[in-house]
């Protein structure tokens, strides 16, 4: 089944300025609509929570309202379709965008994905023993360098029973677990997506049910230092990093956000095919994470100590 | 008991606003200061959800959209301002921990002994 991965997040919220100021100031492009785009077109949408537009609210104080997987063709969501009203009602809107609920009760839609293919350069380090990333005179260090999102990259859910929910994407959307904390959900990529993760889940009690955090892919280590930086300049708070995570690899630093969601930027994530075997690990900080920094005030050594020529 | 510390002053905090006081060695509020009229409540800046985890989403912003409750941004818990009590969210049930203030002269007040051991002003 040719899911390739999250395409849009939507969210009803009763701090609109205020979140659109933060998704803007995260490095997301402002369509006019309430809509934030990353470079290939995913996104997230933010509406006021009273919004008759918006998909039902969860049961809990989540503000997560749907979920909206990109699909490869119209062959994908016919085969989704065909797949999923066996057992419940799937809605075909005039666009062709199926929509339905998880068996976690997520609202969750399928279209053909609007991401638009992106060629851009990557990171480049020069590295002792390998030919250079760089040209001569090529700079590494662009302080004013753009930080843009290039890609929704994964969701992480609260979930009341993981095993229901890994259950359903599993069997009946075809993903495929990577690897796994033990008793806590498994990290799961489509089958038209080899990133390490686009889904993970996380086991809570039910009065917690919705979304732990969303991250987008950037272009490099450097580049989530850049925007992860910029954001703690404008008074933004750090969750979580920045760091490197075990499984999967990425780099990552997590922001607050006034959608009462954690966003997070990543970076430099595994790639996996079919001959990879998963592993398992019980879910720590030991295992979250290979290290772990904060964000401190800039400052230099000197040469004399203080107050001496 | 030691002289009390002057934090802020009264209308350093817009009524029914939230401000972040006390800063650590890095500049970040290790106490919320809501206000209701003349009265002031003060709230050590962690969420009971999980340790580390400070409330808000950017400086001095606490509250939730309609002004009504403080608001750990992380996950969307929501604790009310009087006291303190999460009323929604992870945290359901538990509360924040109080620091003790009083309002003297427009001043804002707090006991050394009773501020974060963090506090660096
Ligand atoms: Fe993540």
């Amino acid at each position: 089944m040719r899911i390739i991965g999250p395409d849009e997040m939507v969210f009803g919220v009763d701090t609109l300025e205020d979140s659109k100021a933060f998704l803007r100031d995260y490095g997301l492009e402002d369509d006019g609509t309430g809509r934030f785009l990353a470079l290939d077109g995913t996104a997230v949408t933010v509406r006021a929570k009273d919004d008759p537009d918006l998909p039902p609210p969860l049961p809990t104080n989540n503000n997560l309202r749907q979920t909206i997987w990109g699909v490869e063709d119209q062959a994908t969501l016919d085969e989704i379709e065909a797949e999923l009203s066996k057992d419940r009602t799937v809605n075909k809107a005039a666009d062709g965008t199926l929509t339905c609920q998880d068996d976690a009760g997520f609202e969750i839609a399928f279209r053909i994905t609007r991401r638009t293919e992106l060629n851009l350069p990557p990171e480049r380090i020069n590295s002792p023993g390998a030919a250079p990333g760089r040209a001569a005179n090529e700079i590494g260090a662009d302080e004013d360098a753009p930080a843009r999102p290039r890609t929704l990259s994964h969701i992480v859910y609260f979930v009341p029973d993981w095993e229901v929910m890994a259950k359903f994407y599993i069997e009946r959307l075809k993903f495929v677990i990577t690897d796994k904390f033990t008793n806590t959900g498994p990290f799961l990529r489509p089958q038209a997506n080899d990133d390490h993760h686009v889904l993970f889940m996380i086991q809570t009690p039910p009065y917690m049910q919705g979304i732990e955090h969303l991250a987008f892919h950037m272009k490099g280590p450097t580049e989530l230092m850049l925007a992860g930086s910029r954001m703690v300049k404008m008074g933004y708070q750090s969750f979580w990093g920045p760091g490197r995570h075990k499984f999967g690899s990425n780099w990552f630093w997590y922001f607050s956000s006034p959608m009462g969601v954690n966003i997070e930027y990543d970076a430099d994530m595994d790639k996996h095919d079919g001959d990879w075997t998963e592993r398992e690990a019980p879910m720590s900080p030991e295992n979250s994470q290979m290290f772990l920094f904060e964000n401190v005030e800039k400052w230099a050594p000197g040469g004399p100590p203080k107050g001496k020529a | 008991m030691t002289a009390p510390r002057a934090l802020c002053r009264l209308d350093e905090i817009a009524d029914g606003g939230a401000v972040g006081l006390c800063p650590d060695a890095r500049g970040r509020a290790t106490v919320v200061a809501v206000r209701r009229g003349e009265v002031v409540h003060a709230w050590r800046n962690l969420c009971p959800h999980q340790d580390r985890v400070r409330l808000g989403w950017r400086r001095d912003a606490f509250m939730n959209g309609e002004g009504t409750h403080l608001m750990c941004a992380a996950h969307g818990a929501l604790f009310r301002p009087e006291d303190g009590i999460c009323t929604s969210g992870p945290c359901i049930g538990d509360a924040l921990n109080r620091v003790h203030v009083t309002v003297e002269n427009g001043v804002v007040l707090g006991q050394p002994e009773d501020l974060p051991a963090e506090a660096v002003a």
